[in-house]
């Protein structure tokens, strides 16, 4: 055998993978921000629990696969998943609910599959979509604090006040009276408008068009539209960084877009939302910049990338307004998962010179044929 | 006001599109699958491509072809020993055999090496060109005789009948140097390779 | 893209294009650039490969000992793909040997070696002073017997080129003067310095491969070059072509892309699309075989990094060696943790210093721990598709990764790994650090050597065929025969199977007789063994 023989490029660019993650985990933050504003510490609580059990859990399964866990903690890839996690979870989960679902997150949803790189499904959405199929009512129920949902209250809900609330209803135990914890929050807030809305039917959406959609006016239901905004901007910062190709995104809302113009019918009895409630009304911003895109489960070649926005816009679409689950990224980030590799295979760029002709050599007066064919 | 999906353009339109997108995929995946169909061999050919052709008959058949054809018919894989651990790991994932170890009674793995004549010792009997699976050995009746070196298998099949034992075998280097290595080396089938050997 | 290939005249829409895929790396060639083009000193011993180019090695034509002019051919161009060495200093040549030379890893190959006698005498040139007075065919053997290469840095034997391109026909000529690797400013300070000259070369390559027209591409950020190209081509049919600075345009088919928008066909040439590519220092060169006689002696190289107090670019003697031309830029050995020969990009980790610049050597490239720091470990691939899009050949890199680790080989040929051009851009922005080239040569060479085995079994496998096939035949052309006579066997029947009793008798025999011509054999063969040598000089 030969010696091993360093190959070029010897110069390296300055992106890596543990920046990209830091990146993206720092364009949540104008959303998780929005979203702890409106909806108090739940969230910073659910992230903050998340990213202790995953890192810990991420140390671990890579020590059991033999390798070096200082090494694979440093890509940060288990920090995203939490954090996008801890985001999706409804804030008030209790303690045991979250660190279930994510272990299954960390442990089947990637560490199964061979860890980083090899996972052929998000991981943050297998934990996710684990306990929606396991604890459906819990998964649905928004414990928040009751300032945050009381239109135009005065009080905010990031006091501490609905900081204690809140980590009573993570961690009951720290209690003696758990029940009187959940008697000071809302006992059942509905998650978003999306699906108060599809709850109770065509009346509330106009209740909500009328009154909860407007800006700026604090309850669970506007709240929604801001953080929609947070995560918009972050996906954006994400793209303008070049982080995300604009691929993906683009082709969810574009299809989102198109199939609530196609089907939304105001005034009828029929259950189809605006776009504008698609679009701002539920989750679509943080799964279409942050869940979808995630690089590992997702298609590669750029083609690809549109025909799995399109699959994942059309099933979140589909979902949505037929389906019986409540909201539907996780699945249809799922579903889109499964056709990446099909994609891949299927949407393969041209080569460069594949199936190009030879260029005949008609030789027109060079000043001539600069003028007669201006730009083409 | 009409959901615009109701109206029989946007019906049109979109169901158009939609059969468009489903036709182009099919398309795609039938061509696909025809040429799949179109590159794949028979099972005599793929087994006899994965065998050295070597032609020395250690195996006790005649060469590689008819080998190839022994173990179509469910005969041992682990028969050929210039093919090595190699072989058999290849073979044994196309015929979805368990890998075993070379079967000693057949011989054992030898560096690549050319049979070459000391062309002063050699008495002309032509007894090594008629060994010669490969037609490899030139030269006539009492006169000197002289291996192709391109030609040979390395089969070993002309130093036995030797009366004078003038052939050596000569080991050459096999193939160009190696430069480049996997800078993971130890998947795929390397790593299979030594568990087998 | 259903457009009637014949509306396409690439002839008739020059302007920059766009580059498939790129990078645009941080620029080192200030430095470089700070100084003029300085004359090398001469060094005392120089080693000159007789393989500099792609091809074949060329011919030795000297002996050591004998006393050499400069500019005298020390080895002749063997065959078409093969280009003369000359002696770029006056001397003796005290070895010819397996030496060191740059390449991939430790490589080893014959060498002329050459004790300058610090005179300089050169050897008489013969000038042309105008060159249009010669045949085109005429002007290519001059620059056949120049013993010029692709300067570029891939080394084929220019007048071989050009004789395909006058067979083909070609159209376009474009000189690349693109560069755009980081480090390297060899093209950059001949053609700010000495355009009239690299010009008159283009000129001559025009008129040498009768192209209709001739078109000089550099990079835009090039400023002081373009500016004296644009004095220099002032009266002249040539153009200038401006393009966007990115990495990799200066590679042949990228070049043909940001210059005519055209895609050379998959598996075809660009002579075959009737485009010649050749480089701005390769011009030069003609220029010098032609206009003023003078054999590819020495070439531009920049001599870069940080240890270097001096960087600067040296017109330096092919065969000088490299630790002397640091020396000569005043290299820092503690800061010296090794050499890139080429940029920092594309080029070859070079072994030692004590290695000659050759032909294609257009840049040497000092590192330090400061600059080039160990590479990264290498994480796992996370599939972001950031080397798709900056791959200038469209393929998959992330997936022929997948492939190249699990040794796919169908899949990696499906997927066009012959395609890839070894750029590194893909290397070069992977996150993961993944050493992605390193891959793809090991996996090249796997295809190459699968192939090779392949081509051999396959071949053995017909002859043993034929072997069965002529065995049967003659076995029933035998009997044929025998059936009526008498049970005679021959000694050459070949369907006969091997019989050791049979065999006794002939080798006892066959022994004596050889016994007998080894007592009186010592005379003659020693007779034969003298004419054999004679044949061979």
């Amino acid at each position: 055998m030969g010696r091993i023989v360093t190959s070029s490029p010897m110069q390296h660019g300055s992106l890596d993978t543990n920046r990209i993650m830091l990146l993206v985990v720092a364009a949540c933050l104008p959303g998780v921000l929005i979203g702890t504003w409106f909806f108090g510490y739940g969230i910073l609580i659910n992230i903050s629990l998340a990213v202790i059990a995953a890192l810990v859990l991420e140390a671990c399964l890579v020590k059991i696969r033999g390798r070096e866990p200082r090494l694979y903690l440093a890509d940060n890839s288990a920090l995203v998943t939490a954090v996008l996690f801890g985001i999706a979870i409804p804030p008030g989960s209790q303690w045991s609910l979250l660190l279930m679902g994510i272990a299954f997150a960390i442990v089947i949803g990637k560490h199964a599959f061979g860890g980083l790189g090899q996972n052929a499904f998000n991981p943050a959405m297998c934990g996710y979509l684990f306990l929606l199929l396991t604890f459906p009512l819990e998964m649905t129920s928004w414990h928040i604090p009751n300032d945050a949902i009381v239109a135009g209250s005065s009080f905010s809900p990031i006091a501490w006040q609905g900081f204690l609330q809140a980590l009573l209803l993570t961690f009951p135990f720290l209690t003696s009276d758990p029940s009187g914890i959940q008697a000071t929050v809302d006992g059942l807030a509905m998650a978003t408008p999306l699906i108060e809305f599809k709850m109770a039917g065509p009346n509330a959406l106009r209740a909500a068009q009328e009154n909860g959609l407007s800006l700026f006016a604090r309850s669970s239901q506007t709240g929604w539209e801001l953080v929609n905004f947070g995560y918009l901007l972050g996906g954006l910062f994400l793209l303008f960084k070049r982080i995300i190709n604009w691929h993906i995104p683009v082709s969810i809302l574009a299809t989102i877009v198109v199939l609530s113009i196609l089907f939304y019918a105001p005034g009828s009895t029929s259950i189809y939302g605006t776009t504008y409630l698609h679009l701002f009304g539920s989750a679509t911003m943080i799964g279409a910049f942050f869940i979808a895109t995630d690089p590992v489960s997702a298609a590669t070649t750029n083609k690809g990338r549109l025909v799995y926005g399109i699959i994942i816009g059309a099933s979140i679409y589909a979902i949505r307004v037929w389906g019986s689950y409540l909201d539907s990224i996780a699945i249809a980030v799922l579903f889109g998962n499964f056709c990446a590799p099909l994609l891949d295979h299927f949407c393969r760029p041209r080569l460069y010179g594949e199936n190009r002709p030879l260029p005949t050599t008609e030789n027109l007066p060079r000043a001539a044929a600069e003028n007669n064919e201006p730009g083409s | 006001m009409y959901p615009l999906i109701d109206t029989i353009y946007v019906q049109v339109i979109s169901g158009s599109l939609v059969l468009l997108l489903a036709a182009h995929l099919g398309l795609k995946i039938w061509q696909a699958l025809l040429r799949q169909r179109l590159l794949q061999r028979s099972l005599l050919e793929r087994i006899n491509r994965l065998l050295p052709q070597t032609q020395c008959g250690q195996c006790g058949y005649e060469g590689c072809l008819p080998y190839a054809r022994e173990i179509c018919r469910g005969d041992a894989i682990n028969k050929c020993p210039p093919g090595g651990p190699e072989t058999i790991v290849r073979l044994a994932a196309l015929m979805h055999r368990p890998v075993e170890p070379l079967n000693p009674a057949h011989g054992q793995v030898k560096p690549f090496a050319v049979a070459v004549i000391r062309e002063a010792e050699c008495i002309g009997c032509t007894k090594c060109i008629q060994a010669c699976p490969v037609d490899a050995i030139i030269g006539g009746p009492k006169l000197m005789h002289t291996v192709i070196e391109q030609e040979c298998t390395g089969c070993d099949l002309c130093v036995e009948p030797c009366p004078v034992d003038c052939i050596d075998m000569i080991s050459r280097a096999w193939g160009n140097p190696v430069i480049w290595l996997l800078p993971s080396s130890g998947v795929g089938v390397r790593q299979q390779l030594d568990t087998a050997v | 893209m259903s457009q009637s290939p014949h509306h396409k005249s690439f002839t008739a829409r020059l302007r920059a294009h766009k580059i498939f895929g790129g990078i645009k790396p941080a620029v080192y060639k200030a430095d470089a650039l700070r100084s003029r083009v300085m004359p090398a000193p001469l060094p005392g011993n120089l080693v000159l490969p007789l393989l500099q180019h792609q091809g074949q090695p060329a011919m030795a034509v000297v002996e050591v000992g004998q006393a050499v002019l400069k500019y005298q051919v020390l080895a002749m161009g063997n065959g078409p793909l093969s280009v003369p060495v000359h002696a770029p200093t006056s001397g003796v040549i005290t070895a010819i040997a397996d030496s060191a030379v740059p390449g991939f890893g430790a490589q080893v190959q014959r060498c002329i070696h050459l004790q300058a006698d610090g005179l300089d005498t050169a050897a008489e040139l013969q000038p042309c002073l105008d060159y249009r007075a010669l045949s085109h065919l005429q002007l290519l053997a001059l620059i056949d017997a120049a013993g010029i290469c692709g300067l570029g840095g891939a080394g084929f034997p220019t007048a071989e080129k050009l004789r395909v391109s006058i067979e083909q026909g070609v159209e376009l000529l474009i000189i690349n003067a693109a560069e755009c690797e980081p480090y390297i400013s060899a093209d950059e300070s001949l053609i700010r310095e000495r355009a009239d000259r690299v010009v008159s070369g283009a000129e001559i390559l025009q008129s040498v491969c009768l192209a209709k027209r001739c078109v000089i591409a550099i990079e835009k950020d090039k400023a002081d070059a373009i500016e004296a190209l644009s004095t220099a081509l002032q009266d002249s049919s040539i153009e200038l072509l401006v393009l966007n600075s990115k990495f990799p345009t200066g590679g042949e088919r990228q070049i043909i892309q940001a210059v005519t928008g055209f895609e050379v066909p998959r598996g075809l040439l660009p002579v075959d699309a009737g485009i010649l590519v050749q480089n701005a220092g390769t011009a030069y060169a003609v220029h010098n075989a032609i206009v003023e006689g003078k054999p590819c002696i020495s070439r531009i190289t920049t001599l870069t990094g940080s240890p270097l107090q001096t960087p600067k670019n040296f017109e330096a003697l092919i065969g000088t060696p490299v630790s002397f031309l640091f020396e000569m830029c005043g290299i820092d050995k503690s800061q010296h943790t090794g050499t890139i020969m080429g940029g920092s990009l594309m080029g070859i980790e070079l072994d030692s210093d004590e290695v000659p610049l050759i032909k294609t050597t257009n840049c040497l490239l000092a590192k330090s721990t400061g600059e080039f720091p160990d590479p990264a470990p290498e994480q796992a691939c996370i599939r972001c598709g950031y080397c798709a899009d900056v791959c200038p050949a469209r393929l998959l890199p992330q997936q022929l990764y997948a492939f190249s680790r699990s040794e796919d080989l169908d899949q990696l040929e499906e997927h066009g790994l012959a395609d890839c051009i070894e750029c590194g851009a893909c290397a070069y922005v992977c996150p993961s650090h993944i050493p992605l080239v390193q891959y793809y040569r090991a996996s090249k060479q796997a295809i190459a050597e699968r192939d090779r085995q392949f081509q051999t079994s396959k071949q053995w496998q017909s002859r043993f065929q034929f072997h069965q096939y002529r065995l049967k035949k003659e076995t029933t052309k035998a009997l044929d025969k025998k059936l009526p006579g008498a049970e005679k066997t021959t000694a050459n029947e070949p369907a006969q199977p091997f019989s050791r009793d049979q065999a006794r008798d002939e080798i006892a025999a066959a022994v004596r007789r050889v016994a007998a011509r080894h007592s009186n054999r010592t005379a003659p063969s020693s007779a034969k063994d003298k004419a054999k040598d004679k044949d061979r000089h």
